[in-house]
């Protein structure tokens, strides 16, 4: 299946997108967890707070489905 | 002059004089705004053994070169004086439109002089300006007042208020504006209550002139089309920096009950999740901001009226939150609002009274003390009482209205173990006994302890949590990039999180002012105040330096207990090393003292000849200082 993982900021070159400035296209399999998915692509996971998918926060033992969109930001200071 | 206001104001507070002269040209280049202003004003005119609180400290406000333009949310001004907590330079920044309407107004700096006689606040309407009596406002809240000058003024005029812990000297006290947003650090507040000075309300009708507005105009509306659809603006508008709690936890940087430990038990509850879900009205924007990180929110407890606070963002769930052990998002949004009504810092406050938390805990403090109340952790109430007691310094709330640095010095019996300041100024909202380049950055702010001078923690990440190698380099470049947002006077978010680069904020002040300004060249003019501020703290205070750079003994020497964090700490080893490496790299010496060589490079002979005198210049490099002072970890640049 297909999902698309989006980012910016310090996550960016890590993502190293291929569809659009923001946005890497990853084909993975039924089940994975963002976790798994993440550390395929050699993300280290202490980088990335949390996925945003459909508007909503999810925490990266999160399953996506085929097609998914999904946000990952990286954690940042408070103002 | 393009791109500013083009006068300073100078208000002598005791005779009313009122002074206006042009802004000139060579100061704006050399210092663009807000920090840099504040440095070399007050490194110039503030005799060095000035009370801070007395009527030799000048007080200044003033917007930065892209206050009130097209930059991408260039909402920020600065507040600056010499600092009550901890007696150097002070700079502190906020959000909102005050900055935009005082230069609206014609204004590019507001120096305050000397004491009123009477509680007074100033009046500006474009070119009127006025100290009107606030002898009705005096003792109210910071909020209510701003409420009740809206009503008494009009809507269009800006507001900035200090609430009864200003007025009272309170170390920590901020200077709020638009209901919510504050110059919250380096007791600003305190400074302004100094002078009997309650608020300041501007309306300013008048544009600011632009070298090249289609110029201008393009690269702007190119940003905002470009960030309109990066995939971070949205998680940024529905959650704001509170979202970033659970990460901490789960990354053990969070203070828990005075920093005890770094992952909170029950921190689900004061998520920024659990904020959105049930305190959450609406967002919140400060001027020409399309991100919207502010949230404006609705308390309820049982027995207390309902209550709507801006907040509570990242830093006040930390410290009001975490650190006072609260574990419902009620709660911290009622201590946001205590603390902001009663004109205290949210994050010198919450930790302040984390540390007071610990002392009942241990006995130092008592019941006796808090007149017959208890001070258990996460108990709004107990957090009221004593809150109440800081901003009127009753009791033991004068003991801890110099923050914890000066109640510990008080209080003795090993408390300063246990009081997370730096300078004298409370730490923000991450632990560092895993994080050292957090540590570092900590200790040799210029202000004292506050993320907003560097944020290292992913820096910390990057390099390696467990080693205090590369760390000073990085801490370097970072205490220069990011105060450079607060000299130029525009959100910093919209470069850390939306990608707007620095080098397009630079083209931003090309378009506007004329000037053939590099982005090399403003950092070397944030270098510049960062050794001009480190000088007049020296100047002030005496050597050694080092001295002064010291870290909290818990964050040295006492392993986290609990949670992924357990079992870590920075060790004296490790940080003297990384404080060597960082004079090193600055081309100080070892004793944290500015080289002539440095001093030179940065235009600051005279600077070099006042430590000279005074025997505080640094001893010189055989092999020269280094060239490049500061490292870029990455080059997107953070
Ligand atoms: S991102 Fe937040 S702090 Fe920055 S200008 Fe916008 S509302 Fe203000």
């Amino acid at each position: 299946m297909i999902i698309y993982l989006r980012s910016g900021g310090k996550l960016h070159d890590l993502l190293k997108p291929d569809v659009d400035q923001y946005t890497r296209r990853v084909e993975t399999h039924e089940g994975a967890t963002l976790v798994e998915i993440l550390g395929e692509l050699g993300i280290p996971l202490v980088m990335v707070a949390f996925a945003f998918v459909d508007g909503k926060v999810r925490k990266l033992d999160y399953v996506p489905t085929d097609g998914d969109v999904i946000t990952i930001q990286s954690p940042v200071a408070g103002g | 002059m393009n791109g500013f206001g083009g006068t300073i104001l100078r208000i002598n507070l005791e005779t009313g004089e009122i002074k206006r002269t042009p802004t000139p040209e060579k100061f704006a280049r050399e210092w663009m705004g807000a920090r840099g202003f504040v440095a070399k004003t007050i490194y110039d005119e503030v005799p060095r053994d000035a009370d801070p609180l007395g009527p030799e400290n000048i007080l200044i406000m003033a917007p930065g070169v892209l206050t009130g333009t097209f930059a991408p949310a260039g909402s920020k001004i600065g507040f600056g004086c010499i600092s009550p907590a901890t007696n150097g330079h002070a700079d502190s920044n906020m959000g909102g439109h005050l900055g935009a309407e005082m230069k609206y107004a014609g204004y590019d700096m507001v120096v305050f002089e000397r004491i009123s006689p009477e509680p007074a606040y100033l009046y500006i309407d474009d070119d009127t300006i006025e100290i009107r009596s606030a002898g009705d406002y005096w003792g109210m809240g910071s909020l209510d007042l701003e409420k009740r000058m809206k009503d008494d003024l009009g809507e269009d005029f800006q507001i900035a208020t200090i609430g009864p812990a200003g007025e009272n000297g309170v170390v920590y006290s901020c200077i709020t504006h638009d209901f919510g947003r504050q110059a919250g650090r380096c007791g600003v507040g305190a400074v302004m209550g100094s002078k009997k000075l309650k608020a300041i309300a501007i309306r300013g009708t008048k544009s600011i002139p632009v070298h090249d507005l289609p110029a201008l105009t393009k690269s702007t509306y190119d940003i905002i089309q470009r960030t309109k659809t990066h995939p971070l603006m949205e998680p940024w508008q529905k959650y704001g920096t509170a979202l970033f709690v659970g990460w901490s936890n789960e990354h053990g940087c969070f203070p828990s009950r005075n920093f005890q430990t770094t992952y909170h038990e029950g921190w689900e509850g004061i998520s920024g999740e659990k904020l959105a879900e049930e305190i959450l009205v609406t967002h919140k924007a400060c001027f020409g901001c399309w991100i919207n990180c502010g949230k404006y929110s609705r308390a309820r407890i049982p027995g207390k009226p309902d209550i709507y606070v801006e907040g509570p963002e990242y830093e006040t769930i930390a410290l009001c939150g975490g650190s006072c052990g609260m574990t419902n998002i009620h709660d911290v949004a009622y201590a946001n609002y205590l603390c902001d009504n009663l004109g205290l810092d949210t994050m010198s406050g919450g930790n302040t009274v984390g540390f007071a938390m610990e002392c009942y805990e241990k006995g130092i403090i008592t019941k006796d003390d808090l007149e017959g109340h208890e001070l258990r952790w996460g108990n709004i109430d107990d957090f009221e009482n004593l809150v109440r007691m800081i901003a009127d310094r009753r009791g033991i709330g004068e003991v801890l209205s110099y923050g914890t640095k000066g109640a510990a010095e008080r209080l003795g019996r090993g408390t300063l173990a246990f009081a997370h300041q730096a300078k004298g100024m409370e730490f923000s909202g991450y632990d560092t006994r895993w994080y050292s380049a957090q540590l570092l950055s900590y200790c040799t702010s210029d202000i004292g302890a506050h993320h907003n001078r560097s944020w290292a923690i992913t820096a910390d990440i990057e390099i390696g949590q467990d080693t205090p190698e590369g760390k000073a380099e990085v801490v370097i470049y970072l205490q220069h990039i990011r105060p450079l947002f607060d000299t130029w006077c525009c959100c910093r978010l919209f470069w850390g999180e939306v990608d707007v680069t620095a080098e397009e904020h630079v083209d931003t002040i090309g378009y506007l002012t004329g000037w053939d300004v590099t982005f090399e060249e403003c950092m070397q003019i944030s270098e510049k105040i960062w050794n001009l501020t480190r000088s007049h703290y020296l100047e002030r205070n005496g050597g050694p330096g080092r001295q002064f750079d010291v870290a909290p003994a818990r964050q040295l020497e006492e392993k986290v207990p609990s949670g992924p964090a357990k079992g870590q700490r920075v060790g004296v080893e490790n940080f003297e090393f990384m404080l060597d490496d960082y004079y090193h790299n600055r081309g100080w010496d070892k004793n944290g003292h500015p080289t002539r060589e440095v001093l030179e490079i940065l235009g600051l002979p005279h600077v070099a000849d006042n430590l000279e005198k005074v025997g505080l210049l640094g001893e010189p490099f055989v092999d020269g200082v280094p060239k490049v002072r500061g490292k870029r970890l990455k080059p997107k640049a953070m």
